[in-house]
């Protein structure tokens, strides 16, 4: 795509031209477009990459980059063949071509790592493209590193367009100046830059060993890089400085590229292109230089200017050039490139005085390189910073001259490398002292070429800065730097201690460049950051103010350079006339026939737009890298303000570390105070533990005296039950003592009475003693004889009075005795009668209880005697039932008119025993008259004795007994006998049958006993009914009359007296059981 | 009344105020303790007060003799006669004269008559008139009392104390009758005279069956309580009273006829108050029984 895009370019743009101009010249023409497709391609593919990464299309890129490399190797090859015919032009044209290659291989191995290596492996695997592969490719590829990609990625993934689609284009650069390891192309902001760096030194000296040969083509290469070269350089410086790089670039490190490469503020300010363009301008130069130089110097400004000033320096400068501009060349970048330009210019003027040195440039060119340590050593060693400068300026050159020199050793044009060298040393106002310097060096080089490389390795770093720093100094030394020392001073101080020179270097950018960029800084950097940036330099000045001073001296950058140079061709050019001198003078400088001068007009043209061409990449890079710039302002002030932040922060931190310093101590002291507490509180608790047990004692104290007293309350207790007992006992020993003083106040007053009778007696006695007396004087008085016989009487008589005393003693006693005996007997007689009445009230009562229960038990028994005879009469009837069905069946069986007769008979029957009934119902009150009075049990006998088999309940029914049973088979008999002749029989049985059968008398006597009015009535009944029987049997037949003579004569008779008796009986007994 | 001093001392502002029968389950109570029943205070007691409910059946029976006045031969003598009723009414059912569906009274009719040896040759026999009274009576009865034994054997004696004690009484008391409704109200008198009623009126009902089934149970118990206790003179006053109190509607009936069917039939709501004022008529013109003991 981009190839194609590029292509109608070419073709409106230059191609026409080049064509329309020239027919021969279509090759050169070709070439030159295609150069400058080359050169637009790389910023196209990242463009394109990054915005419309689907665009890009393996197969276009692959034929454009096959393309592309196959028309270098060709032309890399072809020089030989075609030198002839297009003289320095081509080599013009190759330089361009070369770096335009070289810029689109690395975007192509950047952007799209696998699909390039893979194209490359499979073009370059075929034998024939080998040696372009070998001239070519190979030098490019030492140029770059390893792309992550290849280990990464795959093919497929590199075209994903999502890949680009976060990234600017300036993101896709610095991507792919990443992968590069080109001072040029390289980019140091990453993680890669150390590694970067130091790779990016080696391929230096590699490229320095190759590049010994290699001169034209490496020029042109070198110059791309060259100053690159020098920015690489001053990266390598800038570890070192880093921090005072990154803060020194705000003020006039704009000035300072090298340094500032890193910082991309500089490349911000512009100041990326013043690098670039050196880096274009030298191969320009270089190639002029050659044989342009000659113009140059010999005012060959017509090459001179387009090939290195014009895509820079015209455009702003003169701003002749229509389309130059298009580019937005600033006032400050127009100034830079003044000032840039000058030094160019001036190297060129000094370039012819070089020119001497031609030959040494082969050898120089290689040596340059390897000799940079060297170099660099002894510039260090020199005081001239400027001479330094100058000359690490053009060791710069030359080593980026190198190491696109690598690539063609078999181009032996040494001169090319000289003039450019003389160029850069030209550059630098004290050419002489540097050239003598790079003389030395490049004897010295050829050398050490190898050695150095050897030797690099404690060196590198020093060499490294200083080529950085020459080039500043040089730059710096330039007529800009004169304009300001002091921000030399500044730059000076910025870069420190290892270079001066980059310092140096820095304020000769800075002098020319910081007004203009300032205000622009202004505009682009907030005041915060602007104020932050000045501070740090401001600080960085102070330190640094003692070291700055060396750093003095200012050397042309090879941006000025450029710029002079191109300043120059254009004076010249404006001075001279075109056809004047140009052609001739480089006819008359380069080895190769002169071009006629009409060509040489063309070519000059051709060449300016290259450099044109040259100069619209430039400033498209440079316009990436400004807006990569801001971005990474914005990056420096989003870090300024997070270091305040932070800064903030610490303060925050340091005040709660005071408090917490404050919390601690509060802390120790509550620590304190709580073991103080808690000690009071251990001690309190142990007070108390102390008091516990004490009182724990004293209440086990207290217990035990508790105890004590309660088992001496006990013993009290028992004390005074015993106590009690003893009372008791005593109580009852003065009841029983009382009962005793009782007794004895009973005896006493018996024996008082005792007493009172012995008195009385005794009383008698003498009473009786004294009658004695009386008696005795009297019996002495007559009787004095009969004193013996008195005597005699008297004894006795006392005798029978003390037996009559004791008599009566013993008589009341008795007497006594019997009185009491009588009071207690009467006392019990009147208890006894008590409970006589009691118990007789008792048994009134027991019996009324008795008599009241027996009633009871007297009444249930009524009612039994009731409900058997209800039982039984219904047995009776049952029977009846009976055997009166039996009587009728035997009947039917016989007889049936019998059967008639029968129930005729039976009815008659019936008629006379209603009759007879209610015969003798009339008279049964008068016969039952006797008997009314008396209770149930006489109408019992009274139906006894009317009942004919009542004897049962009578002593007379006895003698009657024997015909009952004698009846009761008589009857049976009667019945079988009679019963069957005669059909009158079972009427009467049927009324009489139980009369016959134990069963029925006793039915009948219960029956009677029923009512007695029943009974009656029953009891008559049945003698009606044996009367009735009689007749009917007598009627019936004599025989059987016997029967019932037998049967009821009897029984007729006998109730009669029976009832009787029982009546009588039962009279007696009821009224006995009336009595009781 | 011995037990007055044991009585409560607010019995007689009770009585005064109007509260009867507040304390005489209490005397009674007192009475029935001890251990031989004095059968005259409990007459003398029972005509005096109505009888408290839970213990009518108990007075009855001591007073009718169906148990003694001996606390302790109760339960034998009660089991004499529980024996006894179930005998006879084993025998009845024996004899198939009585079954589960033949009604209690006159289950209760055919038992005392089987007991009094006049049981009928087969249960359809015609009834006596005596059978009628006994049946009416076991009806009032059976209301009255729970138990079966004890309905039996108190409809039991209060017939036979009907026919025994009150056979010379109870033909007394139409004259008397007669007698105190002339001295309440000789003029209904007179209209029952006047309109020969005075003979047609139910004495049969009124003195025979005493008010059984003319008068509700409930107030029926309160006269028989009388009865029982040996007064047959307040059927007197209760039918006295029925005339008094039903004066306005015999006075409006002049038929000798109507007055009799309306007399049978009387309405019984207002037959408490019938039966209170009879009673205290009774007492107005007997003078309240005092025990003569």
């Amino acid at each position: 795509m981009s190839a194609r895009l590029c292509g109608p370019l070419q073709v409106d743009g230059s191609l026409s031209r080049g064509q329309g101009s020239h027919p021969w010249i279509s090759d050169s023409g070709v070439w030159y477009v295609q150069i400058w497709v080359l050169e637009n391609c790389s910023p196209l593919l990242t463009v394109f990459g990054a915005r419309r990464g689907t665009h890009t299309q393996k197969v276009p890129l692959a034929a454009c980059v096959h393309v592309c490399l196959a028309h270098v190797s060709r032309v890399q090859l072809g020089p030989p063949r075609w030198i002839s015919f297009l003289g320095h032009v081509t080599e013009v044209y190759l330089v361009h071509l070369h770096a335009s290659v070289y810029a689109l291989f690395h975007r192509l191995y950047g952007m799209y790592p696998c699909n390039f290596v893979s194209f490359l492996r499979s073009h370059y695997s075929m034998k024939e493209n080998l040696e372009t592969f070998e001239e070519v490719v190979k030098p490019m590829m030492e140029h770059v590193r390893i792309h992550p990609e290849l280990v990464t990625g795959s093919k497929d993934h590199e075209l994903d367009p999502r890949r680009w689609k976060r990234l600017e284009t300036h993101d896709v650069v610095i991507e792919c100046a990443k992968i590069s390891l080109d001072p040029t192309e390289a980019s140091y902001e990453d993680g890669y830059s150390v590694s970067h760096q130091i790779s990016a030194r080696f391929p230096h000296r590699s490229a320095d060993v190759s590049a010994s040969s290699y001169v034209d083509t490496q020029n042109s290469y070198g110059n791309a890089t060259s100053t690159p070269y020098s920015t690489s350089r001053l990266t390598l410086n800038t570890p070192g400085q880093l921090p005072q790089t990154l803060s020194s670039p705000s003020t006039r490190l704009l000035a300072e590229p090298p340094q500032a490469t890193l910082w991309s503020p500089s490349a911000v300010c512009g100041m990326t292109t013043p690098p670039t363009s050196p880096g274009n301008v030298p191969p320009d130069l270089s190639h002029p230089y050659s044989k342009v130089f000659g113009t140059t110097g010999g005012k060959g400004t017509p090459l001179g200017t387009p090939a290195t000033s014009p895509p820079p320096a015209p455009p702003c400068h003169s701003d002749d050039c229509v389309h130059l501009s298009l580019p937005q060349a600033t006032a400050p970048k127009k100034e830079e490139r003044t000032d840039s330009a000058r030094p160019c210019l001036h190297r060129q003027p000094h370039v012819p005085n070089d020119r001497g040195l031609e030959e040494l440039h082969g050898g120089k060119g290689s040596v340059t390189l390897s000799d940079l340590p060297g170099f660099l050593g002894d510039l260090a060693s020199e005081e001239d910073s400027i001479e330094k400068d100058k000359e690490e300026a053009a060791i710069s050159k030359e080593l980026s001259e190198i190491t696109t020199a690598d690539a063609e050793p078999l181009v032996p044009r040494g001169g090319f490398d000289s003039p450019f060298y003389r160029d850069s040393l030209p550059g630098c106002p004290r050419k002489t002292l540097s050239a003598s310097s790079s003389t030395q060096g490049t004897s010295a080089n050829p050398e050490p070429l190898n050695s150095s490389l050897d030797k690099s390795g404690p060196d590198t770093p020093k060499q490294a800065f200083t080529p950085i720093d020459l080039p500043c100094g040089g730059t710096g030394e330039s007529p800009a730097g004169n304009r300001e020392r002091q921000a030399s001073l500044e730059a000076s101080i910025l870069t420190p201690s290892p270079c001066k020179i980059p310092p140096q270097r820095g304020v000769g950018f800075g002098s020319g460049q910081p007004p203009p960029y300032d205000h622009l800084f202004e505009v682009a950097l907030p005041k915060t950051a602007h104020h932050f940036v000045s501070k740090k330099t401001e600080e960085l000045l102070k330190k640094a103010k003692g070291s700055a001073e060396e750093d003095f001296t200012p050397s042309a950058s090879p941006m000025e350079v450029l710029d002079r140079l191109i300043q120059q061709g254009a004076d010249v050019h404006s001075k001279e006339l075109n056809r004047l001198s140009l052609p001739s003078k480089s006819v008359d400088w380069t080895h190769f026939g002169g071009s006629p001068p009409s060509d040489e007009i063309r070519t000059l043209r051709n060449q300016l737009l290259l450099l044109h061409n040259q100069l619209l990449y430039e400033r498209f890079k440079r316009q990436q890298h400004a807006l990569r710039n801001r971005r990474l302002l914005r990056k420096v002030i989003r870090a300024s303000a997070l270091e305040e932040h932070n800064a903030a922060m610490k303060d925050q931190l340091k005040l709660q570390e005071k408090d917490i310093q404050i919390w601690k101590i509060s802390l120790q002291k509550e620590q304190a105070r709580y073991n103080q507490l808690q000690e009071q509180r251990d001690t309190v608790v142990t007070q108390l533990h102390s008091q516990i047990r004490q009182l724990q004692h004293d209440r086990e104290e207290f217990y035990n005296q508790s105890q004590e007293l309660q088992t001496k309350l006990e013993d009290c207790r028992n004390m005074i039950a015993e106590l009690r007992v003893e009372l008791k006992k005593a109580n009852s020993k003065v009841c029983h003592t009382e009962l005793l003083l009782s007794q004895v106040s009973q005896k006493l007053s018996n024996s008082e009475s005792v007493q009172q009778q012995m008195e009385f007696l005794n009383r008698q006695l003498l009473v009786l003693g004294e009658v004695n007396e009386l008696y005795l004087e009297q019996l002495q008085n007559k009787h004095s004889d009969t004193t013996k016989e008195v005597e005699m009487m008297k004894a006795a008589y006392r005798k029978e009075l003390e037996k009559n005393r004791s008599h009566v003693l013993q008589q009341n006693q008795r007497l006594d005795t019997c009185q009491k005996r009588i009071l207690e007997l009467e006392s019990h007689l009147a208890k006894k009668d008590h409970l006589l009445l009691e118990q007789k009230k008792y048994l009134e009562d027991v019996k009324l209880q008795a008599r009241g229960q027996l009633q009871a038990a007297e009444s249930r028994y009524e009612a039994q005697k009731r409900i058997t005879q209800v039982f039984e009469l219904e047995i009776l009837d049952l029977y009846g039932k009976l055997e009166k069905d039996g009587l009728l069946k035997k009947l039917e069986e016989q007889k049936p008119e019998a059967a008639e007769a029968a129930e005729e008979r039976l009815d008659y029957c019936q008629d006379g025993c209603s009759d007879s009934v209610t015969g003798h119902n009339e008279e049964a009150p008068g016969r039952n008259g006797e008997t009314k009075p008396s209770r149930p049990g006489g109408a019992r006998g009274g139906g006894g004795g009317g009942g004919r088999g009542g004897g049962s309940s009578s002593e007379l029914s006895t003698p009657e007994k024997p015909p009952n049973p004698r009846a009761g088979p008589f009857s049976s008999r009667w019945e079988t006998v009679v019963g069957e002749p005669t059909s009158g029989t079972p009427t009467t049985v049927g009324s009489l049958p139980s009369s016959e059968s134990f069963l029925g008398m006793k039915a009948r006597e219960l029956f009677r006993n029923k009512s007695e009015s029943q009974c009656d009535e029953d009891g008559l009944t049945v003698g009606s009914l044996s009367e009735t029987l009689k007749t009917e049997l007598g009627k019936d037949s004599g025989v059987e009359a016997r029967a019932p003579l037998t049967l009821d004569g009897p029984l007729l008779p006998a109730p009669k007296p029976d009832s009787v008796g029982q009546l009588r009986i039962m009279d007696y007994n009821e009224a006995q059981l009336e009595h009781s | 009344m011995t037990e007055d001093s044991q009585r409560n001392f607010r019995s007689v502002y009770y009585e005064k105020v109007g509260f009867r029968g507040v304390e005489e389950k209490k005397s009674l109570e007192i009475l029935l303790k001890d251990d031989r029943l004095d059968i005259e205070k409990l007459c003398t007691f029972s005509q005096r007060f109505p009888l408290p409910s839970m213990y009518r059946a108990l007075v009855w029976k001591v007073l009718l003799g169906i148990l003694p006045p001996h606390h302790e031969s109760h339960v034998q003598v009660m089991t004499y006669r529980k024996e006894q009723y179930s005998d006879v009414l084993h025998a009845l059912k024996v004899i198939r004269f009585v079954s589960d569906a033949t009604p209690q009274s006159e289950v209760y009719l055919y038992m005392h008559r089987l007991e009094s040896g006049k049981l009928p040759r087969s249960p359809s026999f015609p009834l006596e008139p005596e059978d009628e009274v006994f049946l009416a009576i076991a009806k009032a009865m059976e209301e009255m009392v729970e138990d079966s034994v004890d309905c039996y054997w108190i409809t039991r004696c209060f017939v036979n104390q009907l026919n025994s004690k009150y056979r010379d009484t109870l033909p007394q008391l139409p004259k008397a009758f007669e007698q105190y409704l002339n001295l309440e109200d000789s003029r209904l008198l007179s209209h029952l005279k006047a309109c020969c009623a005075v003979s047609t009126l139910p004495y049969e009902l009124w003195f025979k069956k005493c008010f059984a089934g003319c008068l509700p149970e409930s107030s029926l118990q309160r006269i028989w309580d009388k009865v029982v206790s040996g007064s047959c003179k307040i059927l007197v006053f209760v039918a006295v009273e029925i005339l008094l109190t039903f004066k306005i509607k015999v006075m409006a009936l002049n038929s000798a006829e109507k007055i009799t069917k309306f007399l049978e039939n009387i309405p019984q709501d207002s037959s408490d108050a019938i039966v209170s004022k009879a009673i205290d008529l009774w007492h107005k013109h007997c003078g309240t029984p005092v025990h003569s003991a």
